[in-house]
């Protein structure tokens, strides 16, 4: 496939360089929020991306809230968003669905498996 | 990964948990001592008086590099997700970052070599908790030998006993998982 650009959202700077180096791999370009407040500026600032990853507990803005703030503006509800979140709980899952995500990812995340789910997505 | 919540019966007996490599486990009931034993793994309690639970992980290593396995079953060994998922857990029952208060225990050198290991997981888990902001409260780290560790999760009371590596007798529990890691659902 060819490359996109993703927004990825984690408070752990481990995780973003993890996600970095997979999907940079796929030849993605990456870019990197560390939490829903930065998410936003980040989009307010730059051209859209294709696709969002977020996490879900972060400081200052969770991903639900990232979610439903994304969604809330006309140009962003035809953006693709995965949850990346090591909880897997069907009222979580709900609750994101609800929201606005795309999908949800259990963490730690199998890279291939995150490569085709980044494929069918976009 | 495991994991026990939820709380129980008070006239239930107590339970000895052992948290072995690469899990983790939190409970709100008192009986409960949650018991790990270390060399260079470090093993992180965290606490919450006001919530009244706690929890425990244990990692063998602090950051997977760009070398490593990535497959989803190999980064769980990683302080990365050890943390993640247990302030998670924290956070899911009850706990608030800003109440919550933590132990580091482990991150010695049991052999030559070692040192680089066990530094790099404290230095980690040190780290991980200030980017967090949960103040740490006590620490027993370092020096060369193993650690025994003893943690009444819902009162956040702990010993630590550091034992020569011989008698450090690691129980063999089964490992449950409580999660399909790496899993994807699409909506």
């Amino acid at each position: 496939m060819s490359a996109i650009s993703i927004l990825t959202v984690d408070d752990s700077p481990s995780m973003r360089a993890l996600l970095r180096h997979a999907l940079t791999g796929e030849g993605h370009m990456v870019s990197e929020a560390e939490d829903g407040v930065a998410a936003l500026d980040w989009l307010a600032a730059n051209d859209k991306p294709d696709l969002v990853i977020t996490d879900i507990n972060m400081p200052r803005m969770d991903g639900f809230c990232l979610i439903e703030a994304v969604r809330a503006q006309d140009c962003f509800r035809d953006m693709p968003m995965l949850v990346l979140s090591t909880e897997s709980s069907d009222d979580k899952k709900s609750r994101a669905r609800n929201a606005g995500a795309t999908g949800w990812i259990v963490k730690p995340f199998d890279p291939e498996k995150l490569a085709a789910a980044v494929r069918r997505v976009t | 990964m495991s994991s026990v919540t939820g709380r129980q019966n008070p006239d239930s007996p107590a339970r000895r948990i052992n948290v072995i490599e690469g899990s983790f486990n939190v409970s709100r009931h008192d009986g409960d001592l949650l018991c790990t034993v270390l060399g260079s793994c470090v093993a992180v309690c965290l606490y919450d008086t006001l919530a009244r639970l706690g929890g425990m992980n244990h990692f063998l290593l602090a950051e997977p590099s760009v070398s490593d396995p990535q497959d989803a079953r190999s980064l769980e060994r990683f302080g990365a997700f050890a943390m993640e998922q247990l302030i998670n857990e924290m956070i899911k029952n009850g706990a608030r970052r800003e109440t919550m208060r933590a132990h580091i225990y482990g991150g010695g050198m049991l052999r030559p070599g070692m040192e680089r290991i066990g530094t790099a997981n404290r230095t980690f888990a040190r780290s991980f908790l200030e980017q967090d902001r949960i103040a740490i409260s006590h620490e027993d780290v370092g020096g060369n030998t193993a650690r025994r560790v003893e943690f009444r999760a819902a009162s956040g009371q702990a010993r630590c006993r550091q034992i020569p590596m011989n008698a450090a007798n690691v129980p063999n529990p089964v490992k449950q998982r409580s999660s399909p890691v790496g899993d994807v659902e699409l909506f």
